[in-house]
């Protein structure tokens, strides 16, 4: 089952050369995205902050709604948090 | 000599080099075992610890550390010393330092938990290291962004064929920002529009030369006579001679703060990102085609592959009436990327450790991105060394130019070409050196002074001091301080990388003895610059009564020596710690899992 899920591997030299070619020109963008992203998740995990621990601060409705989509991203949420940060962090 | 047999030689390096010494290294001292688990894969969080395939990252990593220094540095040491001392620098700078830099900047972080370099510094080998190392960084970022912002503008306001094509690259920037992320429009078709009217433009750049001549023309004709006047040592055959600052060299500076100014406050993906992805489309075409050019062109078009320009022009070549420019230490700093460059470590430990997956991959991408850097390297030599004598990036220009004819393009159209890819190549950096500029300031100074933490605030300061010291005029002592500086880092990288090594019982030699030559080597580089501007640029304006290129290099040499004290105390800091850890048994490293 694990297996099957794995992505195939691309073959080929052209495979490597799309790849270098995208790692060059838009795996920085992609990165952009994903940390856009990554940080409307942190907003949603804010606002449901009081129910995940049991303290309902907002009116629970709207906040319930929303847990089931925030409940999976806790774990990448809590290690993005506590990871120390400084300047050079901005070049990455 | 030419360019095939130097294509050669520099092909035989790099596989030289990676499968005797690198591999070797990899192997034996690293011990790189690709059933140990990455950060990425024991951290990952889907943002910035993320596994992500070899070749992608490959790109990634070359793309981002592969920027104007290669090819500057190559500019500028071909013309003070000679072709032949800057390609043997270039070759044995990358075989025994520059990819041990970038490698061990990547394991450094693999083997301390994603950490950056700074923060391992930090518990590695003093506290005081890690605030040096952004008082370093900051002062590194000034240096180069009055380097790039001097460069351009000149090109600029020299090639009015190339103006037009810096104004459509802003515009498609913008364009494409907008088509992607608002209207949603594809990848593909965004990209053909954007890149294709920008080449259009760059190629069509004759067509506007009259227009922008005019402008420059009726801008100078407004004060009619220059608005700085400084002693430039690098005129007259590098005897110095005057120089003007005429209104239009000021408005083109002005335009690329304002354009650097833009990039640095607005959203990232409306302006910066976008820009650097139409950019890299242009160089990569220029880049490409001139290297392929380099390789045919002794048989195809053999008038534009042999070299023009002595192979050895002098130990110590005369550059102003009271300077000196020895060999030893400058042309190290000078050839700054092609050869070795601390950039790279410090982006390899935050950006590319973080994705990679397997052990097995770092020395493929951090050593195999800087062999393919100083393939870069190799090339903007070759492009200089056969180019027509005159003003070195006009001469890059011209021998870049040349190459990519071979392929049938009118030499007119290639070259400028290569004019365009130069520019884009260090515009796109340099609006992002400010913005990362622009945030080390606020992190620096924002408890102090709180206006610092303010975005606007603190990229008026970073654009305002590059301004003052484009206005110095001295553009190559701006190159060789920030090369210093550059180099430093390297060297500081290495130096704590012998910590980390002789912390965990591996042969520290590798580097240790790379770490200790750039570190003598730039701090004695740095010290000649500062002596250098002092008499050569700070005592003969003084003598003239001109205030603004005296005060401008006044800063350049207060920054040189605050770089030489910073580098000072963390080369003691380092060496106590490293003997510390030399006396001490061998702890056994923790269980990865225990911090999770």
């Amino acid at each position: 089952m694990a297996d099957a899920a794995k992505p195939k591997k691309k073959g080929g030299i052209l495979g490597v050369f799309k790849d270098i070619v995208y790692g060059m020109s838009s795996h920085e963008m992609t990165r952009h995205a994903v940390r856009t992203r990554a940080s409307m998740e942190h907003l949603f995990i804010l606002i449901t902050m009081g129910d995940l621990l049991g303290v309902p601060i907002l009116p629970p409705y709207y906040s319930l709604r929303l847990l089931p989509y925030v409940t999976p991203q806790i774990a990448g949420w809590k290690r993005r948090m506590l990871r120390e940060r400084d300047v050079t962090d901005v070049l990455g | 000599m030419n360019t095939l047999l130097a294509v050669i030689i520099g092909a035989l390096t790099v596989y030289l080099a990676y499968t005797l010494y690198a591999r070797r290294i990899d192997r034996h001292v690293i011990q790189s075992d690709p059933k140990r688990k990455t950060p990425a894969v024991l951290y990952m969080d889907g943002v910035d610890f993320m596994p992500t395939n070899r070749n992608i990252l490959f790109g990634y990593h070359f793309k981002s550390i592969a920027a104007a220094g290669p090819i500057i540095g190559a500019i500028v040491a071909a013309n003070l010393w000679g072709w032949f001392p800057a390609i043997v620098w270039l070759i044995l700078g990358v075989s025994f330092l520059g990819w041990a830099s970038d490698y061990s900047g990547i394991v450094i972080s693999i083997r301390n938990e994603g950490n950056s370099l700074s923060a391992i510094a930090h518990r590695l080998v003093s506290p005081r290291t890690r605030t040096i190392l952004f008082v370093f960084i900051f002062f590194y970022l000034l240096l180069v962004a009055g380097a790039f912002v001097g460069i351009m503008a000149t090109v600029l306001e020299s090639q009015p064929k190339t103006q037009l094509g810096v104004i459509v690259l802003t515009a498609m920037g913008l364009l494409l920002g907008q088509m992607l992320y608002r209207w949603r429009t594809g990848l593909v078709r965004a990209t053909v529009l954007t890149v294709g009217l920008t080449l259009v433009a760059i190629l069509g750049g004759g067509l506007t030369e009259d227009v922008f001549k005019a402008f420059s023309t009726g801008l100078n004709n407004l004060t009619g006579a220059p608005l700085v006047t400084y002693f430039d040592p690098t005129l007259a055959n590098f005897k110095g001679a005057e120089a003007k600052i005429m209104p239009s060299l000021l408005f083109w500076a002005l335009s690329i703060s304002a354009f650097c100014y833009a990039g640095s406050v607005l959203p990232i993906w409306r302006m910066a990102q976008p820009v650097i992805y139409v950019g890299f489309w242009i160089t990569a075409l220029a880049m490409v085609l001139g290297l392929a050019g380099a390789l045919v062109a002794p048989f195809a078009k053999p008038e534009v592959a042999q070299f023009v320009i002595p192979a050895f022009k002098g130990f110590n070549p005369q550059l102003g009436p009271a300077g000196i420019m020895p060999l030893w230490p400058m042309l190290f700093v000078t050839i700054a990327c092609g050869a070795i460059s601390g950039w790279h470590a410090l982006f390899g430990a935050v950006g590319t450790a973080r994705q990679i997956e397997n052990e097995a991959d770092m020395l493929p991408i951090g050593g195999g991105s800087m062999f393919a850097e100083f393939l870069l390297g190799l090339l903007a030599l070759l492009a200089v060394s056969v180019g027509a004598k005159g003003a070195p990036v006009g001469a890059f220009a011209t021998g870049l130019g040349g190459f990519i004819s071979v392929w049938g393009i009118p030499l007119q159209y290639a070259t400028s070409l290569a004019f365009a890819a130069f520019i884009v190549i260090v515009l796109v950096v340099t609006q992002l050196l400010f913005r990362v500029q622009r945030v080390t300031l606020s992190e620096w100074l924002g408890d102090v002074v709180p206006p610092c933490r303010n975005q606007h605030v603190a990229s008026l300061i970073c654009v305002a001091l590059a301004i003052l010291l484009m206005l110095t005029g001295t553009w190559v002592y701006l190159w060789q301080l920030f090369g210093g500086a550059n180099q430093m880092m390297a060297a500081l990288s290495l130096l704590l990388v012998t910590v980390w090594l002789a912390s965990a019982g591996k042969n520290w030699m590798y580097a240790g003895l790379p770490a200790a030559f750039m570190w003598v080597t730039t701090c004695a580089s740095i010290l000649v610059t500062a002596y250098n501007l002092y008499t050569n640029v700070y005592q003969i304006n003084m003598a003239a009564g001109r205030m603004i290129p005296v005060v401008g290099s006044g800063l350049m040499i207060l920054v040189a020596l605050l770089l030489v004290v910073a580098a000072l105390y963390i080369g003691l800091d380092t060496w106590r710690a490293f003997q510390r850890y030399r006396h001490r048994p061998v702890q056994q490293p923790r269980p990865a899992a225990a911090r999770a």
